[in-house]
């Protein structure tokens, strides 16, 4: 009963409170332009404005296409029951569950990568392509990463990695997990498609990643797109934070306002780099990614001479 | 016991009837597929019920050949593989009557069914012969069988060539076994399995027999860079035929290779790190060269090595924790490497079939002239879709289940291992996340730029979906992707038992329990999968119902329609990721120059993947034979007295040798 009760508050939470992260990067980037910018709850009123318009389908499509967003946004509230939320538990934790997060992200973009080729649109197959390629790199760093957390933590289960943090203190594992957390913020911006990787705001499709594989969805399907990538950066963000937060206190309500104030300044810390940094040329994304597995390698490297 | 000899017995005497009854072709048609269901139902039955029990079955029979006895014996990794060969078997057999349909009347088809059905007997002996002897004739019948079935097409010259260079690599590879066998049986006295098993090696000899044995199964199973005739094979082949090689055929290398890590037991401590660096170099050129193909069955033939590659790595971890008594890590990784071994035999037959079904309607392999058939082949399709999304390692499908053991035998490794032990998962934890990340692209590319989009080569094509008997087969085969992938649970408590039996370690029920935990949460966090993606699509149902919707062309930047030409064909879409591993895998591009004129002109674009191996490797040591056996040719002119002069000079050597100088 209770895991049911705590699954479905997790649920409620991924879905209201992702889209704001959106909202608060988008505020931040105005902050920094000198804007006022829209409302914090702009995100919000976008995918209900797109819940309620109607459904418009190429002729070449198929199934997959409409199925898709269906099955990413699932993938991606299931990878939320792994992953524990601050001092929150995760309801399934198993040894090994690392990797079903990991592959469950590979299965929303691979549907989601199958739906842009669906069109026939060469811009979506570019998309589709670069999104592929990149992810594919990342997630080896990714995979790194968690090595080090094991190596760290001497467990296979991302509850005890993350969450359960007897093993690390700062002054015994710090240098190691610096690295690890630079390589995994770096990792996190790939995923999430944001600057310097690919720019969500860009008007040319030419430039873009992930927004120009969604270019023909419509309607109720890219409602759930767009909420299935909030909920993506919800995840993997919240990843980030568990890993961050430096104590924890025994009052649910104080742990529930530090999660959740480390996932607003994330979305902060996102807005800055966002706003001070310009998108990197395509080819140069390699490189950045390069850069998150060398970080992440010297980390193990320190972790393994430290266990020495 | 009697059971599995009767399904033998069918086997072999229905193999001689249908070449009997070659010229009645419905007769013979129907013998073959309803004793291969038999036999392969029997051989199922047979292993699963002995994988349920414990215990052996033997036996034996006298066999007039030196050193040979009839020796066939079922042990829980012999199980294992039967039911393996049997799924394999059963599908690509009932699927090929179907694909060769058209050639009833042209080609002699019983004797291609005959072949058949004495390949898959000689294959079910090969991994139940408990006598070196049995073994080395199982398997060479094996590989002359293939042969014959490999060249079906034998009016076409590069099927033929394929073919030469099928048979020079496995007898390459077999050159090696007779050699390590009778090593082995010289110092074991006898050519019986068991009797060997109990032998203690020295060092020297060991590793001797490991090298040895490496390269003989290696070949056979291709890893890197022994794996040349293996693309050139499978597209020669019709695709039942490729199914079975790239399904079975291929996995009896694997077979041995653990067969004699059975036998040899004291193996060297560089067997380990020697066997994780092969598998994780197949593993990552093998989808990295896979992705620069654009033949269908070829792009298949590579995924095939980088799957051994994802086999040896499981095998090498088992070395590895064996080498350092860590038995858990071991028995993890012997078992997600046993699992795999089923797992891609499944998959990758069902996408052998479904590219033969694919190539039987529209004619041609080439995936840049394909697009949009998902339409016209929904079932052929969708059940592609499936084994592209196990092969791709996906939750949902068994690609997962298997990858997911040999990862967690890895991160075991780092969590246990001395520091070198760590480096060495370390580096194949990483190949292993690339592997996965690169073979999604790949089979994102094959599924997106063969079933979806539009047609790229005839804009009104209209293709016809192949009769039941091809695609009721690949559905089996599909069902039992989705079966593993879904509740893995029995299929991983076989593959721990024989993997137990394997590393002679007793499982008690507490430890099985531990180890089939995790295993258990998979299948309750698909059930929830589920849950939320019926309630999304409920949602979507109710959103969608309230306006009509409305259906036009993809949106074509204001332009009219898009042209199927306008498309990203499989090689942009390869382009990106090849020009980053340039250097490691020879990737050519060739462009035309461009005219310095005012106006346009056409230009031409191309480019292509270099086996390395194949062009750096293996043609230099082909030319240099080629050279030498031009000046060996002078001694074989053909001229009779030259040869009586040889005669008499041989005659005076040994005279000379033997006579008694020192007396």
């Amino acid at each position: 009963m209770i895991l049911v009760v705590s699954v479905l508050l997790r649920f409620v939470a991924c879905l209201l409170f992702s889209p704001f992260l959106l909202g608060v990067i988008g505020k931040t980037k105005a902050f920094f332009a000198g804007k006022k910018g829209p409302p914090l709850l702009q995100p919000y009123y976008d995918i209900v404005k797109l819940l309620q318009k109607s459904g418009v389908y190429s002729l070449t499509t198929t199934w997959i296409f409409r199925a898709a967003p269906l099955i990413s946004m699932s993938a991606v509230l299931i990878a939320s029951f792994l992953i524990p939320f601050g001092d929150f538990k995760a309801p399934v934790q198993f040894w090994g569950d690392v990797i079903l997060f990991a592959y469950l992200f590979g299965l929303a973009r691979f549907f989601t990568v199958l739906a842009a080729l669906d069109t026939g649109s060469s811009f979506e197959g570019m998309g589709a392509n670069r999104e592929i390629v990149f992810s594919c790199l990342s997630e080896v760093v990714l995979f790194l990463n968690f090595t080090v957390l094991v190596v760290l933590s001497k467990s296979f289960s991302l509850s005890q990695m993350i969450g359960d943090r007897s093993w690390a203190s700062w002054t015994a594992v710090g240098p190691s997990l610096i690295l690890v957390i630079v390589s995994y913020f770096m990792i996190l911006l790939v995923e999430n498609s944001r600057i310097p990787i690919d720019d969500p705001a860009t008007h040319l499709e030419l430039t873009m990643i992930h927004e120009v594989m969604v270019l023909d969805h419509g309607g109720p399907d890219y409602a759930f797109i767009l909420h299935a990538s909030a909920i993506k950066l919800f995840v993997l963000g919240s990843f980030f934070v568990t890993l961050l937060i430096p104590f924890q206190s025994h009052s649910l309500v104080i742990n529930a306002a530090i999660f959740f104030a480390g996932m607003t300044g994330l979305a902060v810390v996102i807005g800055i780099v966002e706003s001070v940094r310009a998108r990197l040329r395509m080819n140069r994304i390699p490189s950045f990614i390069t850069g998150a597995f060398v970080l992440a390698l010297f980390g193990l490297i320190i972790a393994l001479a430290r266990a020495s | 016991m009697e059971l599995f000899l009767l399904s033998l017995g069918i086997l072999t005497a229905s193999g001689l009837l249908v070449l009997l009854l070659g010229s009645f072709r419905t007769l013979c048609h129907w013998i073959f597929s309803a004793s291969l269901t038999l036999a392969c139902g029997l051989i199922i039955f047979v292993a699963f019920l002995f994988l349920r029990s414990d215990g052996t079955a033997n036996f034996r029979a006298p066999w007039p050949v030196p050193f040979g006895e009839f020796s066939v014996g079922l042990d829980p990794l012999s199980a294992f593989f039967l039911i393996t060969i049997a799924c394999v078997a059963l599908a690509s057999g009932i699927y090929g009557c179907a694909y060769l349909h058209s050639y009833h009347g042209k080609k002699n088809l019983g004797v291609h069914y005959f072949f058949y059905l004495w390949l898959i007997a000689s294959l079910v002996l090969v991994v139940t012969a408990k006598n070196a002897i049995l073994f080395l004739v199982a398997w060479e019948f094996m590989a002359i069988f293939a042969y014959f079935l490999l060249t079906f097409y034998d009016e076409k010259r590069s099927v033929r060539r394929a073919g030469q260079l099928y048979l020079i690599a496995t007898h390459c590879g077999t050159f090696c076994l007779f050699v390590m066998f009778a090593l082995m049986g010289s110092s074991a006295g006898s050519m019986d399995f068991d009797q060997m098993a109990l032998t203690h090696y020295g060092p020297v000899l060991t590793a001797v027999l490991f090298t040895l044995g490496l390269i003989g199964f290696g070949v056979k199973a291709g890893f890197f860079p022994v794996h040349i005739w293996l693309p050139h094979a499978h597209p020669a082949a019709p695709s039942h035929i490729s199914a079975l090689f790239s399904g079975f055929l291929i996995k009896t290398g694997i077979y041995g290779l653990l067969r004699i890590i059975f036998i040899i037991k004291d193996l060297p401590a560089w067997s380990g790190p020697v066997v994780l660096v092969i598998g994780a170099v197949s593993g990552v050129l093998g989808v990295l060269y896979a992705l620069g193909q654009h033949e269908i069955k070829r792009l298949l033939a590579y995924h095939s090595i980088e799957n051994i590659g994802i086999i040896t790595l499981g095998i090498g971890m088992g070395l590895l924790g064996n080498a350092t008594h860590h038995e858990t890590i071991a028995l993890i990784g012997y078992s997600g490497a046993l699992l795999h071994v089923l797992n891609h035999a499944i998959f990758k037959c069902l996408l052998f079939l479904s590219a033969g079904s694919v190539i039987r309607s529209t004619g041609t392999g080439d995936i840049d002239e394909m697009g949009g058939l998902l339409k016209f082949l929904p079932f052929t399709g969708h059940l592609f879709l499936i084994g592209s999304l196990s092969i791709c390692g996906l939750p949902l499908f068994n690609g997962f289940v298997s990858e997911w053991l040999v990862f967690r035998s890895l991160f075991d490794g780092v969590v246990h291992l001395d520091k070198f032990g760590i480096i060495l998962a370390v580096m194949s934890l990483v190949s292993l996340a690339l592997i996965g990340g690169l073979a999604a692209i790949c089979f994102a590319k094959a599924f997106g730029v063969i079933f979806l989009g539009q047609n790229r080569s005839h804009a009104n094509g209209v293709y016809k979906e192949n009769p039941w008997m091809m695609w009721v087969p690949m559905a089996f085969l599909a069902v039992i992707c989705v079966w593993i992938g879904l509740f893995p649970k029995t299929m991983v408590s076989f593959s721990l038992t024989s993997a137990a039996s394997f590393i002679s370690k007793e499982i008690i029920p507490a430890e099985m329990d531990s180890l089939l935990q995790p295993i258990s949460f998979f299948t309750k966090v698909f059930g929830v999968f589920f849950l939320v993606l019926s309630l999304l699509i409920l949602l979507r149902f109710f959103l969608i119902k309230r306006y009509p919707v409305r259906l036009i062309g993809t949106w074509a930047c204001g332009y009219e329609l898009l042209a199927p030409r306008m498309q990203y064909t499989a090689s942009s879409f390869a382009e990106p990721i090849l020009h980053l591993f340039k250097r490691v895998v020879c990737f050519k591009v060739h462009r035309s120059e461009m005219p310095l004129t005012d106006f346009p002109k056409e230009l031409a674009l191309s480019s292509k993947v270099v086996d390395a191996p194949e062009h750096f490797i293996f043609s230099p040591i082909l030319v240099l034979l080629k050279k030498i056996s031009r000046v060996m040719l002078k001694l074989q002119s053909g001229y009779i007295p030259q040869y009586l002069f040889y005669i008499l000079f041989a005659l005076v050597a040994l005279l000379l040798w033997k006579f008694p100088w020192g007396k």
